[in-house]
């Protein structure tokens, strides 16, 4: 162990010191030849071991016995990281190539990726589970997760047709024109990202360009399966749901699209985002006497605002939201909101301005 | 580990002309080259700064300065073993090992029956004698050294043979002490002596003084000059050899199929080519040297006797310790059970010590026939002082420790 110990910290430090260089060709030798069930080279590894004890020698000769065996340890714990390491980094490029992100379970925590709001999912620790009792379920559980990204690969490699995974009850921003392509986003309306990206598809005049439709996907919370990660997610959705089997003529912009336009870039009169509002400010009460009053100001009369409000609660309304989970989950298959689909692609995350002009 | 005080005693008890060494540094591998003293250093740099030039073959002034001083070095160094200048010459080359082969590589064949040599030698003895034995077809003995290191054999062992032995182990400073009578039997026999004096040039120079033997192979890098070899050798040996090795600087005339030697300069047919004159200048400073410093008011002979005694008194008292020696030698080698030769050198080159570990080229004697682990090996010279040895038992002593 020690030889392949030896060889990955000079290969390392050999990258930046040529001095070092020939003494990592010994040790490279000495590793193949460990790896090819050899012996090592027994004059490398005990020179390189002499020289580390060499100082502990001197001053301490009695502690020489007791280090060399922490040298070995340390050796193979070197090489067992170094391994987990790199099988880690591999794992991390597939997951980045097939979801998007190096972490399919929580992917915002990926550095490497798109800004987005992750479909977390809660996964017991190791060490958690070593204390349940339960550690194999950890190495379960990464098999699991492992399996699944390797039979999503040939999603990944297929072209995307927005069409294919319209929802039930589909609206576009505009009327819809036969003439344009559709385009499908997937967005948690409190998820701060998918705000982001409505300014840019504002900007980039997308939704001119594209007949514009979307799924609203209130993300679960990863850790209470009755709880949402933006808390008037669902019913925000349940509204904008109930909107679309309640239309209202005579509108440029569909009712829906005008209350998520609301929430991304309109704020109250203190300056305050409505999406930071609702997300932070406001309970489901509030939330839904916000939607009220927009509905108000959009045209719908209190009739029909008492109709869109029993929708809204209605199984119809939920079973609806379910279907499109559905789609979301089964179909599209993706961990990162907000997610669009359009020209032959799906996009995972935040979508440049200039992305968007394709 | 010592103190400023014992520091500066250190420096004091050095001999001035190795002033240059660090105090912190303790150089114990002689065998392999000794240090240079300060006039061997100045008499080479003065031939590179006041007269570089090539000898033998310029009518220049530097050149024929070069010519004497070559020419001196010479005679200096057949002085030096005590022998007949009319008898033998002196000729230069790159160490020991080349000039034993230069020898048994051009020995003719038929004048010998067989090739002698000892167990206890230097691979550049062992390897070129099986060579030797296979060119020319003749039976080799590997001979047993008895503890004092005489050689011991019969008359039949003898017998027209070429004898090639070490005159002091590069293991144990075991000393070929029936020299003397080996030479006179072997030449009584019909055979030649060729001795290895590598490690008896510098230090062991009375048991080699007027041994006539039939050649004499040193390295000067050995006995406190710059890296060069030497070979002494009978006129009537260098005579009797078949030349393989020829080029410029031995020939009086040459033919379109053939050429003469120098006639009377023998010593130029082992020396084909331009050489190292520096280097052969720097030998005879070293000689002049040799015989002019009285370490502690002691012949340079008497001062290592006194302090190998004191390193193998030092070393016969550190426990788990094996010595090879039956007795003191400025060749000291040691091994311990418990911890490798290897790692004790690294452990005491982080004390400044450095000491040699491994076989030594000395592999038939050392792995085959004793079956010994790496060994240690201590070689002092004259730049060694009390303190150094002092400090290298200290120091592997608790090394042992580990």
């Amino acid at each position: 162990m020690f030889c392949i110990a030896a060889f990955i910290v000079l290969a390392i430090i050999s990258i930046f010191s040529a001095s070092h260089r020939k003494l990592a060709k010994k040790a490279w030798n000495c590793t193949l030849r460990r790896v090819t069930f050899r012996p090592c080279d027994t004059s490398f590894k005990e020179e390189a071991k002499s020289k580390l004890l060499s100082r502990v020698a001197n001053k301490t000769p009695k502690l020489v016995k007791t280090a060399d065996i922490g040298i070995e340890i340390a050796s193979f714990a070197l090489v067992i990281f170094t391994i987990w390491s790199l099988l880690v980094v591999m794992e991390s490029g597939l997951n980045l190539f097939v979801w998007g992100t190096c972490n399919p379970n929580n992917a915002s925590s990926c550095s490497l990726t798109a800004e987005t709001c992750s479909i977390d999912k809660a996964q017991k620790g190791f060490w958690e589970l070593a204390s349940e009792g339960k550690p194999f379920d950890w190495f379960v559980n990464q098999a699991e997760t492992l399996g699944n990204t390797i039979a999503n690969i040939p999603a990944r490699l297929q072209s995307w047709n927005a069409s294919d995974y319209l929802p039930q009850n589909v609206t576009y921003y505009y009327a819809k024109d036969s003439a344009k392509p559709v385009a499908l986003e997937i967005i948690d309306p409190g998820c701060r990202v998918c705000m982001q990206l409505f300014g840019n598809i504002k900007s980039a005049k997308f939704e001119d360009t594209y007949n514009l439709a979307y799924i609203s996907y209130p993300i679960k919370s990863a850790y209470d399966d009755n709880k949402y990660k933006f808390p008037n997610s669902y019913t925000v959705t349940k509204y904008l749901e109930a909107l679309k089997i309640n239309p209202l003529s005579n509108q440029k912009v569909s009712p829906d699209w005008q209350i998520l336009e609301k929430i991304f870039t309109g704020e109250d009169n203190k300056g305050v985002s409505y999406q930071v509002k609702i997300n932070t400010q406001l309970n489901q009460t509030q939330t839904e006497d916000l939607i009220r009053s927009w509905l108000s100001d959009i045209g719908y009369n209190s009739d029909q605002i008492r109709q869109i409000d029993t929708d809204a609660n209605s199984q119809k309304i939920a079973d609806i939201i379910k279907q499109n989970k559905q789609i979301v989950d089964n179909k599209v298959k993706t961990v990162k909101i907000p997610t669009i689909i359009f020209n032959g692609q799906r996009h995972d995350g935040l979508v440049k301005v200039n992305d968007l002009h394709l | 580990m010592f103190s400023k005080k014992q520091d500066i005693q250190n420096t004091t008890d050095r001999l001035p002309d190795f002033s240059y060494i660090n105090n912190s540094d303790i150089y114990m591998d002689t065998s392999c080259q000794s240090m240079r003293p300060q006039p061997v250093i100045d008499a080479i740099t003065d031939y590179y700064q006041t007269y570089n030039a090539c000898g033998s073959r310029v009518k220049y002034k530097w050149g024929q300065k070069v010519d004497s001083a070559v020419e001196a070095t010479r005679e200096l160094v057949i002085s030096y073993l005590g022998l007949p200048q009319k008898e033998y010459v002196c000729s230069f080359t790159l160490n020991t090992t080349f000039g034993i082969n230069l020898i048994l590589n051009q020995l003719p064949a038929g004048d010998y029956e067989q090739v002698i040599t000892s167990e206890i030698e230097h691979n550049s003895v062992f390897l070129p004698t099986i060579e030797l034995a296979k060119r020319l077809g003749i039976n080799r003995k590997v001979l047993e050294r008895a503890d004092d290191g005489s050689l011991i054999y019969t008359k039949a062992d003898i017998n027209k043979s070429v004898v090639v032995v070490n005159a002091t182990s590069n293991i144990d400073g075991r000393l070929l002490l029936n020299i003397k009578q080996l030479i006179q039997d072997t030449h009584a026999a019909g055979g030649i002596v060729i001795i290895d004096a590598a490690q008896a040039a510098a230090h062991y120079q009375d048991l080699l003084f007027g041994c006539k033997a039939d050649a004499f192979c040193f390295s000067a890098h050995k006995m406190y000059a710059a890296s060069l070899g030497v070979i002494v050798i009978k006129k009537d040996l260098i005579r009797s050899l078949d030349k393989h090795f020829v080029g410029g600087g031995m020939v009086s005339a040459v033919r379109e199929q053939g050429y003469d030697l120098l006639p009377d300069d023998l010593s130029s047919w082992l020396e084909p080519g331009l050489q190292a004159y520096g280097e052969i200048i720097s030998l005879k400073r070293a000689i002049e040297w040799l015989s002019e410093i009285k370490p502690q008011g002691l012949k340079p002979a008497e001062y290592i006797h006194k302090i190998s005694k004191q390193l193998y008194d030092g070393l016969s008292e550190i426990p788990g310790l094996t010595i090879l020696n039956k007795q003191p030698s400025s060749v000291i080698s040691v091994y311990s059970n418990s911890i490798d030769a290897h790692r004790l050198a690294i452990f005491l080159s982080a004390a400044g010590i450095m000491v040699r570990s491994g076989y030594f080229c000395c592999h038939y004697y050392l792995i085959e026939k004793l079956q010994l682990p790496p060994l240690l090996r201590i070689s002092i010279g004259l730049h060694t002082t009390e303190d150094d040895i002092n400090k290298t038992i200290k120091t592997l002593k608790k090394v042992l420790k580990a």
